[in-house]
């Protein structure tokens, strides 16, 4: 056992030797850099990196997640201990803060683990983003030793990651009042919408990579409804997407924005600047207008404030 | 349970998959496999076997299990006695038979499967040389590259993209850049089959239902909380059919699991086109003969 041990870390220490001496971008170097070579006495193997396009040798089909937020490099470290179950840390440089943020809130299941800037833990995975960077820690089977150690883990990275990331931008037009904080996504186009809010299987928002969209849920669980905001490059785009939506969506009440959906709740859409405001599944006509006074009345307060500087 | 009212999402939803529902439909007419049926009213069999038998640590039954299960699955499937004669009407002595197997590192078909399989190929009368198993290597492997038949088999499992793997999806390795086929969740898979390598060439399908995964999470969607053991093959000629039964048994897991009808987040649509959009087979449970053997508890369909 001892021997094995021995000799992954050998295998650690050429698996990080062979990433500082290869001609590599020095992102990965950096990446690579804040995953500890051990944890407890389990050794790690060497690292492995995929960017985009070899994501899917990777995790197959899955990959088209982090490729739907931009994702730049992962490094992937797998932790042995013989006759224990491994541990996995993959870490995404995603890019930007927007898309470590936005990559996080594609699964926000799980209790609150208190590791970077936000995560949480569920079956044995910990998630987390930190500035530019997603990461998850996974044990293939959940022991006490093992939920331990990947606390620890993702609390090492943490540590080593220096800086801080602003969350999306988009956030600030969430009204506050009966917001699930826990339930706000960042994204930027139809799949990953369809994926936690169907809305329609062809691309009636006209998202794509230059979009930035936030999914809010607001209320309790019995009365859900929710916030979807889209940030087009202009105006243009923005009225053109809104009226995209109103004609598939809607096609009763295009003109009029507002409809009573035949689950007896309303949606309704408004364009303002360059971005879509849209709230599905309000209680009352009443209150689905309110929402989206209130969404504007914060775009407008901020647009008031950047005039003013 | 409340029935929810159909609302406009879900019309659009179901748009892209309804303007082909109602139409007969055409089954096999890409696969060329004869036995598939050509009228609405005729149906295909799928069997459906299981085994209490304990299982290994690599997620299957004893190796002997396994060769019991497919044997009798593979009779009933084609109505003959015996096993060795079954598989002789699927596989010609002068065959090259690619075996299309899976190899995911947290639920592969499992060696037991690909192994019981081999050996009825060549009890068919194939020799060792013209027989492979391969499942990320078949654009390479000179086996796959020469094949005049496949067998494929797979395990089913929720998937982050296309709703579930299935045994339509495992034909993927079969193009350099699977990621071609992605688009709307993987809706279009079934076109796989029409690739030269693979079009006509596939004589059974086995769906390995040992410990099937109904939900998943992270990068590489998975943790051991969300499988359990079912302990169970899926035979069928029809690949469509085969997935459709497994996709029920998923979902029946998820329904019990979760307590409630939770959709996958994203849809497992391609099954269901690769019958009303592509042909390749019957997806609809009423034109599917499901064929039971073995024990019944917790069979879940």
């Amino acid at each position: 056992m001892k021997r094995v041990a021995v000799s992954a870390a050998v295998l650690a220490l050429l698996g990080a030797l062979v990433l500082m001496t290869e001609p590599i971008v020095p992102g990965v170097q950096k990446l690579a850099a804040f995953i500890p070579p051990t944890i407890g006495s389990y050794v790690s193997e060497a690292g492995q990196t995929f960017d985009a396009e070899s994501i899917f040798d990777y995790i197959d089909g899955a990959g088209e997640v982090y490729r739907s937020y931009n994702m730049k490099l992962l490094v992937s470290r797998r932790f042995h201990k013989d006759g224990k179950p491994d541990l996995v840390v993959d870490l995404f440089d995603m890019g930007s803060p927007e898309d470590a943020f936005g990559v996080f809130t594609h699964d926000l299941d799980g209790e609150d683990a208190r590791v970077g800037q936000g995560s949480n833990y569920k079956a044995g995975l910990l998630s987390f983003w930190k500035d530019r960077y997603f990461g998850s820690v996974y044990a293939e089977e959940e022991t006490a030793e093992t939920k331990g150690l990947v606390f620890e883990l993702g609390r090492r990275i943490d540590g080593a990651i220096p800086g801080l990331g602003e969350r999306p931008g988009l956030l600030r037009f969430l009204p506050p009042d009966g917001l699930d904080a826990g339930r706000v996504r960042f994204f930027h186009n139809q799949f990953v919408l369809n994926y936690h809010f169907f809305v329609a299987d062809t691309n009636i928002l006209l998202l794509d990579q230059k979009t930035d969209a936030v999914l809010a849920d607001y209320g309790s669980k019995d009365d859900r409804s929710k916030v979807l905001l889209a940030a087009y490059e202009d105006g243009g785009s923005a009225a053109k997407a809104g009226a995209s939506f109103a004609r598939a969506y809607m096609p009763e009440a295009a003109e009029k924005g507002i409809v009573k959906a035949e689950n007896g709740k309303w949606t309704a859409v408004r364009v303002y600047d360059r971005y879509v405001v849209i709230v599905f599944d309000m209680i009352a006509e009443r209150a689905a207008t309110d929402r989206l006074d209130a969404v504007v009345a914060l775009m407008k307060g901020r647009a008031d404030r950047l005039k003013e500087k | 349970m409340s029935r929810k009212p159909i609302t406009r999402r879900d019309f659009l939803k179901a748009a892209s998959v309804a303007p082909f529902a109602g139409a007969l439909i055409p089954v096999a007419a890409r696969t060329g496999r004869a036995s598939l049926p050509g009228r609405a009213e005729e149906k295909v069999r799928v069997v459906l076997v299981r085994d209490p038998s304990p299982l290994g640590p690599g997620g299957a039954p004893p190796a002997e299990v396994v060769q019991r299960m497919l044997d009798d699955a593979v009779r009933a499937l084609l109505g003959e006695g015996d096993a060795i004669k079954a598989w002789k009407t699927l596989v010609r002595a002068e065959d090259v038979v690619g075996i299309k197997t899976n190899a995911w590192r947290y639920i592969p078909t499992t060696p037991e499967v690909e192994q019981a399989i081999k050996k009825r190929v060549m009890d068919a009368g194939v020799s060792e040389d013209r027989i492979a198993i391969d499942d990320r290597g078949v654009l390479r492997n000179p086996v796959f590259q020469n094949a005049t038949a496949l067998v494929n088999a797979r395990p089913m499992r929720s998937h982050h993209w296309s709703g579930v793997g299935s045994l339509i999806k495992n034909y993927i390795m079969f193009v350099p850049r699977p990621s071609d086929y992605h688009g709307d969740t993987c809706a279009d898979l079934a076109t796989l089959w029409d690739l030269p390598a693979v079009k006509g060439k596939t004589r059974l399908n086995v769906l390995v239902m040992f410990t099937p995964l109904f939900h998943g999470v992270g990068p590489h969607h998975y943790a051991k909380e969300y499988t359990w053991e079912y302990k169970g093959l899926i035979v069928s000629r029809d690949p469509v059919a085969a997935d459709a039964t497994g996709l029920r048994i998923i979902q029946a897991k998820r329904r019990a699991f979760f307590g409630d009808d939770r959709p996958f987040q994203m849809t497992p649509h391609h099954i269901q086109l690769a019958d009303t959009r592509h042909h390749l087979g019957v997806s609809d449970p009423h034109r599917i003969e499901l064929v039971k053997l073995g024990f019944e508890e917790g069979i879940l369909i």
